[in-house]
């Protein structure tokens, strides 16, 4: 099943890292976040292929927004 | 409360069941889970042998006699009784006179059906028993099986919950789910590893085989109840700055900092996959228990919010209950701002950290590594909340908030009458203007909240030298009710 990865919290995209196609490991940075004054990355979580990027940098996000889709092994 | 289901089907209905091992090969005996929580060949009974439910044992581990007792599940699927709970009450009051830990070993359905509202007074006295042992005995519980309704609630009202790959913790099964609210749920995602250790908080260690869960118990009985001497001599200095990222705007996992602060290999941490913006790990320090609380930036940014202040304050008065003094590693944005956290009562539950810091008697020495602002500033244990010594690394910044935010809100007008081009500039200049006056460490040294600026490459023998100083075995006087 897709894995679906969410926003933990109400942030700015700072930069977008993974591109769809990718091969992620669970700890790989998807996107960065900006929030708190700090960047904070969003981890993969799993062990898969970026099926998705739902993200663009600049836009902001509330938590629990889609981030990014992931097939899992 | 659910209740284990063991009416009798009449013989001409009954399908042949698969025929039920003997006793001494089923692995839910409980002489063989007691004998494997227990040192070789330590184990003696302090109950019958019988139909109980329970069987409850006193013997060593790692060299620390302890009181345990473990369902049988192979009566009735462990339901309880009330002679099986009786086994349990004796077992609390043994280690209540003798003043030692006890582990409870849980595979039930809970209440049995047959007795009727006497098997819920017999569980009831079991949670009466434990609340009287609370903060005096370390209590562990690990459940192996499922444990419903009372069962539950056993393991819920005790210090440390650590679940095993076949635990299974509900209130009411999933049968009654169904019948009553007509939700479709199995037992695994009602009350499984991955709700309790992510969602609920229920439990405090996640356990790959039921080996692994007695091996944890048997960690902490250790930790709590064998806590050793904290020897300066033996704490080496290790350069704990490699630990943080260049940046200081950048996220960063704290979980590391942690373990190299730590003696190595004896990192025991509680809740790692809820609330994981803050960490609460218990460990050894220079050869002695401590419980080190760290904020984790990697995960909402380091925030505090409702959960995170809720895990740490159990944590703090757990350890302060039981003499285990506390290292608080500091890098903390602010609370976590929002109407989502506001609902979820963060005012409340964030006072539970103030309260369970203020109170706290045991040496608690804090570190602040970068940054550390706001009402989240307070509540890490800051000085006015008593803190035994706080330290600073260079650089850290102590603060209401963030200086570039600070000046937006202080020179508000000024601001806004700037060409809109030139205030970025403007901007900075008075961030560093206002960050020499109020949000420097040095500033923070001279009024007092930091009593020490220390290099990272000197922070374990600060830390070692500041607690020993002031570990003299006093403990809270006080229980530790599941918050």
């Amino acid at each position: 099943m897709a894995h679906e990865v969410n926003a933990e919290l109400v942030a700015n995209v700072w930069k977008v890292v993974a591109s769809v196609g990718d091969r992620v490991a669970a700890d790989d940075a998807l996107v960065i976040l900006e929030s708190m004054k700090m960047e904070i990355p969003v981890l993969a979580e799993v062990v898969g292929v970026v099926t998705e990027v739902s993200v663009t940098e600049g836009q902001v996000v509330t938590e629990g927004d889609r981030i990014a889709v992931i097939e899992p092994d | 409360m659910t209740a284990t289901d063991h009416r009798t089907t009449p013989p001409q209905q009954a399908t042949p069941r698969p025929s039920k091992p003997p006793r001494e090969d089923d692995p839910r005996n409980p002489n063989k889970r007691l004998a494997a929580l227990y040192d070789a060949d330590s184990l003696e009974l302090i109950s019958a042998d019988g139909d109980s439910g329970m069987l409850a044992a006193i013997g060593m581990i790692d060299g620390v006699r302890t009181v345990a007792f473990c369902s049988d599940a192979t009566v009735m699927g462990g339901a309880m009784g009330d002679e099986g709970c009786s086994v349990v009450v004796a077992a609390y009051e043994r280690a209540m006179a003798d003043r030692l830990p006890i582990v409870g070993l849980w595979h039930s359905g809970g209440a049995r059906l047959a007795e009727g509202v006497l098997s819920l007074d017999a569980v009831g006295k079991i949670f009466h028993a434990m609340t009287l042992a609370s903060g005096k005995v370390p209590q562990i519980s690990v459940v192996l099986g499922p444990a419903a309704g009372g069962a539950a609630y056993g393991p819920a009202l005790t210090d440390v919950v650590i679940l095993g790959p076949e635990g299974r913790i509900f209130v009411t099964g999933p049968d009654v789910v169904r019948s009553v609210t007509g939700e479709d749920v199995d037992m695994l995602r009602l009350g499984g590893p991955e709700p309790h250790g992510r969602r609920s908080g229920v439990v405090h260690v996640l356990a790959d085989s039921e080996e692994h869960a007695l091996g944890e118990a048997r960690r902490l009985v250790a930790l709590l109840g064998d806590q050793g001497r904290l020897d300066v001599t033996a704490v080496e200095d290790v350069d704990l700055a490699e630990q943080l990222p260049e940046s200081v705007r950048r996220a960063y996992d704290v979980h590391p900092l942690v373990t190299e602060l730590l003696d190595a290999g004896s990192a025991l941490e509680l809740h790692p996959r809820w609330a994981p913006n803050i960490v609460t790990t218990l460990g050894r320090f220079g050869g002695r228990s401590v419980g080190v609380i760290a904020n984790n930036p990697l995960r909402l940014g380091g925030c505090l919010d409702s959960t995170s202040a809720e895990k740490a304050a159990r944590f703090v008065r757990m350890c302060d209950t039981f003499g285990v003094p506390l290292l608080v590693v500091v890098d903390v944005p602010g609370y976590l701002p929002g109407v989502g956290q506001e609902w979820d009562g963060v005012v409340r539950r964030g006072a539970k950290l103030l309260h369970a810091f203020s109170e706290a008697s045991v040496p608690r020495v804090t570190l602040v590594t970068r940054k550390s602002y706001g009402g989240a500033y307070i509540a890490m244990n800051s000085r006015a909340l008593g803190a035994t010594r706080v330290f600073a690394w260079p650089g850290a910044q102590i603060a209401v908030m963030g200086a570039v935010a600070a000046v937006r809100i202080l020179h508000r007008r000024k601001l806004a009458s700037v060409d809109p081009d030139l205030r970025p500039t403007v901007e900075a200049e008075l961030a560093e203007e206002h960050e020499t006056i109020a949000g420097g460490v040095e500033k923070a040294v001279e009024i007092g909240v930091v009593d020490e600026v220390v290099e990272p490459a000197k922070t374990r023998s600060a830390l070692a030298a500041a607690l020993a100083d002031a570990d003299h075995g006093i403990r809270g006087q006080h229980g530790n009710i599941p918050l």
